[in-house]
């Protein structure tokens, strides 16, 4: 929930409190209960009566949805109904949009930046819990603050920051002798300069995640390999991101669909009439410009079963790697 | 006395119907207009709703059965919301249409055609607006108000360089040299601002070259026509010929009217509907004069403006058709002239919006309609615009050279139209 | 951690600038809220406001703001009271409990999540329309009772608590659903608060979705009246800047609220 991401980017973005505690997640190998019997049926009873609300809802007014989108993206729809069979004539006139390969580079290279601002969420983190809980109360609603900042105000703020000629970030780079480029209207810096607005607009609700994470970790083990003369640095690496690893994992599937599916920051940062706007399209926004744009639903609706299909294939194999590196205690 | 048990017995039964839900499914199309009617009227712009309010209450008092539903919803969300609405069945009944969607609603028949309706008189409205509302020779949208371009410029930069006022005699020449000698890096003043907005400079310069953006049947590019490009040329040579004007990139940093309003440029080719802006910005001495003549003696300026339109699903034709013959009336565009925010389109009733603000000239805007060209559109008017807007960019960042990129647009244009 | 005689002033010193960079766009929205249109999109832009304290009280008069502001309450809270109850269920059966299919309709509930929000604008509103809910307030909540997300979330989080006392509580004879409603829910307060702040944050700052499917504006929430000031070709932004401040209050209240919960329930539940 960034000021500056759609809803479910932003319901996607940040994890909860959800503190990984200590104490191993349950698996059991073997059951030793025998199969079939009444207390296996009742629990599957029970699962599926849990998950039903949820999923009645999920069903109607999401997963259905999906799967008219798919079917459409075989039509060519036009705004208003009309839609004829087309086969994957759409698919193939996506993958042969010259737009492609560039707007794709730069969803890739955006994602990247994304997830390369979850070492600095943790950092900061950690520093935080470093400092007594009055200060540390008050820097965390600090920030918190760009969550609640609105998204007009923030791209105002960013946009002169960015300024070629009149921004802070160009004048203090002139002290040093540097001739800042024009960030936002020069198609070589503004997928930079939007990945640095979306780690900021991301930072604040990932520390809040890091941090009650890091509050969990015992002191005993601190105290421990202190007293066995480990020094921060290294308690940092063999501690605090190992029991870490489970928010970590959360924050970078969360970062990884967020990153893949943001397009209203090149909206809100580039502007429409934009030198570099043609070199900056991500993915999602070819989806936003054949929506809601040219009209042309039917290309839309093929865009976006080929970003679901990417991210499923990415969500999926980082759940297999997790295995890897990820303790959940 | 039988006529008002009539209405009280409609008005029971349309306020059962309306209870709860909104313009949905209820029954009662095609039916005489006997009951009470509530009519929703879509809108974008947030300062001229108390004008639409003032006349839906009009029109209220001399129709009392008829209730005028005001639904506003801000510009940038306006279509998304539309096409959603539309595409269900549920759009306001009256609602504001573009230019630049006109092609597409009406195509789609999403509108009720007006010109067939009895009673129906376009008239008094500019036959250039007439025309850009109309598709094939039916006239979809009644003028609501116009606007054109104008050459703003800055009274106190002017007077400190000892160069004289614009005046309607001016040529392209004249702006060119002005513009040099306006020009003063040292203070971080440039002469002119000149982005590559059609509407206000693009288009403009490229009919006062003689050519043009579209044909005029719609069915073919005019931009690889070399009068065209050589408005375009003229353009562009302010940033690369006589580097008198800010760069794309320093143009899309900083808006080229923020630049106005602040000083930072003598002269900007822009609309009237900018003149709010431009009153409210400190310090501003600001004046607007016509648009220069091109190299020909042409002058010429678009003329956009918006138009009432009707939904094709509306349940309440009637209704809607004599409200709408309303909006096309002298009273209505009067009160939309004692506001100040547009130039309603009913001839000759722009004096008022000129008395607004007697510190500018804005009768040039008047003036140059007798050069108004109707804005350039087509069925699917975006899906050429768009695509046209990205390679002008690319030439104006100097990332493509004229010739290559005019081409370009003219060839993608043309196969956009052909699948119209 | 760390409770050495150590220096913390270096540390200090990144968390000040971090936070200054943090905090800078909301001063910036405070400064504008208090300047005239006319100095907002002067260039290079001014800092010192000229102090026009009525712009706040201007924007209770150009928009419906106690109204909406009562429409946006009622909206979060009935979306974050199911969806609090929905995904904890769903989250507690995901986490804890087997039943076939299980791991297939998981990674089917995390599709929802990876699909661009605008592909459910349309469909949504059809079905909202179909079911006669456009412009209430059903209508505005019934898509947002159900999230992907917050069962994502919430299970990783009952993933990651300790098995013991549900095997206790089993032993005892309790059934599976009165081991989730009295012995896991609570021990999970801290991951329902964190999830409800998360969602609260969420649905009051939705936009597209009420402002399309509401249309008179006494039904709408904060969002989308502020989001009516914005005029066609001049936008006042104090005004705008005044009004988003204002309705971002709460939500800083709230936060500080549950920060205290979130971070003191996880660290009483940590020692062990």
């Amino acid at each position: 929930m960034s000021a500056i991401e759609s809803p479910s980017v932003a319901a996607g973005k940040a994890a909860a409190g959800a503190g990984p505690k200590r104490g191993p997640a349950p698996r059991p190998v073997a059951d030793r209960r025998p199969r079939f019997s009444k207390a296996h049926l009742k629990e599957w009873a029970w699962g599926y009566a849990m998950i039903a609300p949820l999923f009645a809802g999920l069903v109607i007014f999401y997963l259905w949805p999906i799967v008219q989108s798919a079917y459409f993206s075989f039509t060519s729809w036009g705004v208003f109904g009309g839609q004829q069979w087309v086969g994957f004539q759409n698919y193939s006139s996506f993958m042969s949009d010259p737009q492609l390969p560039r707007a794709a580079w730069n969803t890739v290279k955006y994602s990247l930046i994304i997830l390369a601002g979850i070492p600095l969420s943790i950092v900061f983190a950690a520093l935080m819990n470093q400092v007594s809980g009055k200060y540390a109360s008050l820097y965390r609603v600090l920030y918190f603050i760009p969550v609640v900042t609105m998204p007009a105000a923030v791209a105002m703020i960013w946009r002169w920051l960015y300024n070629g000629d009149y921004g802070l970030i160009n004048y203090l780079l002139s002290l040093v002798g540097i001739h800042g480029p024009h960030w936002v209207s020069d198609d070589r810096y503004t997928v930079w300069a939007m990945g640095l607005v979306g780690i900021w607009s991301s930072l604040g609700y990932n520390m809040i995640i890091f941090a009650a994470g890091l509050k969990n970790i015992p002191r005993q083990y601190y105290e421990a390999s202190s007293l066995d003369g480990a020094g921060r640095i290294r308690q940092f690496f063999s501690i605090t991101l190992p029991l870490l690893s489970p928010s970590i994992f959360f924050v970078s599937v969360l970062s990884v669909i967020g990153g893949l599916q943001m397009f209203d920051m090149v909206l809100m940062m580039l502007g429409k009439t934009n030198p570099a706007l043609a070199g900056s399209k991500t993915i999602a926004y070819l989806f936003y410009e054949d929506a809601f744009v040219t009209g042309n639903q039917g290309l839309a609706a093929a865009i976006a079963v080929v970003l679901t299909l990417v991210l499923l294939v990415l969500t999926a194999l980082q759940f297999r790697l997790q295995k890897r590196w990820v303790h959940y205690g | 006395m039988f006529r008002k048990a009539l209405v009280l017995a409609g008005a029971g039964a349309l306020a059962l119907a309306a209870t709860g839900c909104s313009s949905s499914k209820s029954a009662s199309s095609g039916q005489a207009e006997s009951g009470p009617v509530t009519l929703t009227y879509g809108i974008w712009d947030t300062k001229q709703k108390p004008a639409m309010q003032e006349i839906a209450d009009a029109f209220h008092a001399s129709h009392p059965n008829i209730t005028i539903n005001i639904q506003l919803t801000p510009n940038a969300d306006y279509w998304t919301k539309l096409q959603t609405a539309a595409a269900s069945g549920t759009a306001p009944d009256v609602f504001w249409m573009s230019t630049t969607r006109i092609g597409l609603y009406a195509g789609q028949k999403q509108l009720l055609s007006l010109s067939d309706k009895p009673g129906f008189d376009n008239s008094p409205f500019p036959k250039s607006l007439n025309d850009v509302y109309t598709l094939d020779g039916k006239q979809y949208g009644m003028p609501k108000d116009f606007d054109t371009v104008g050459l703003w410029y800055n009274k106190k930069l002017f007077d400190a360089a000892g160069v004289k006022y614009p005046t309607a005699t001016w040529t392209w020449q004249d702006v060119i040299d002005a513009a040099q000698k306006l020009n003063d890096p040292g203070k971080g003043v440039w002469g002119i601002a000149s982005p590559d907005w059609t509407q206000e400079n693009l288009y403009n310069t490229m009919l006062q070259a003689g050519g043009q953006a579209i044909t005029p049947d719609h069915k073919k590019s005019g931009f690889d026509d070399p009068k065209s490009i050589a408005g375009l040329q003229y353009a562009l040579d302010f940033i690369t010929k006589y580097h008198v004007s800010p760069t794309a990139q320093q143009m899309t940093d900083t808006q080229p009217d923020q630049l106005f309003a602040s000083g930072k440029v003598a002269m900007f080719a822009d609309g009237d509907y900018d003149m709010p802006e431009y009153k409210a910005a400190t310090g501003l001495e600001a004046d607007v004069a016509p648009l220069p003549a091109g190299p020909d003696g042409k002058k010429a300026t678009v003329i956009n403006g918006l138009a009432n339109v009707i939904y094709a699903k509306t349940k309440h034709a009637q209704a809607a058709w004599e409200f709408v013959q309303y909006l096309g009336s002298k009273e209505a565009n009067e009160v939309q002239a004692k506001t100040g925010t547009v130039i309603p389109a009913y001839n000759g009733l722009s004096a008022t919006w000129v008395a607004s603000t007697p510190q500018y000239h804005l009768q040039s805007f008047i003036d140059q309609l007798n050069d108004a060209v109707p804005y350039p559109v087509s069925k699917n008017t975006a899906a050429w615009t768009t695509p046209m807007q990205t390679t002008l960019d690319q030439i104006w960042g100097g990332k493509l050279d004229l010739q290559t990129g005019v081409k370009q647009i003219a060839d993608q244009m043309n196969a956009e139209l052909a699948k119209e | 951690m760390g409770s050495g005689r150590q220096r913390l002033w270096p540390v200090h010193v990144i968390l000040a600038i971090g936070a200054a960079a943090m905090v800078a766009p909301f001063l910036w929205q405070l400064i504008t809220s208090l300047q005239t249109t006319g100095e907002t999109t002067s260039v290079p832009p001014h800092f010192l406001p000229s102090w026009q304290w009525s712009n706040y009280s201007q924007v209770f008069h150009d928009t419906k703001f106690a109204q909406q502001f009562l429409n946006s309450v009622l909206q979060t809270a009935v979306r974050v009271l199911a969806q609090v109850l929905f995904c904890s269920m769903a989250a507690y059966a995901f986490a804890r409990l087997r039943f076939p299919g299980r791991n297939a309709l998981f990674l089917l509930m995390l599709a929802v999540l990876m699909v661009p929000s605008q592909v459910y604008l349309l469909p949504q509103y059809q079905l909202v329309q179909n079911m006669g809910l456009l412009n209430t307030l059903a209508g505005v909540v019934l898509p947002g009772l159900f999230s992907a997300f917050g069962t994502f979330m919430l299970r990783q989080f009952f993933m990651s608590l300790p098995n013991e006392v549900e095997e206790a509580a089993r032993l005892d004879g309790a059934g599976t659903f009165r081991i989730f409603w009295s012995v896991m829910l609570p021990l999970a307060k801290p991951g329902l608060i964190s999830m409800g702040v998360l969602t609260v944050l969420w649905s009051w700052n939705d936009l597209l979705w009420p402002l399309v499917v509401v249309n008179d504006d006494s039904k709408m929430p904060l969002t989308v009246g502020l989001s009516m000031l914005q005029g066609e070709h001049l936008t006042e932004y104090p005004l705008l800047m005044a009004g988003s401040l204002l309705a971002s209050l709460p939500m800083i209240l709230l936060f500080l609220a549950a920060q205290r919960r979130i971070t003191e329930g996880i660290a009483l539940t940590g020692t062990k």
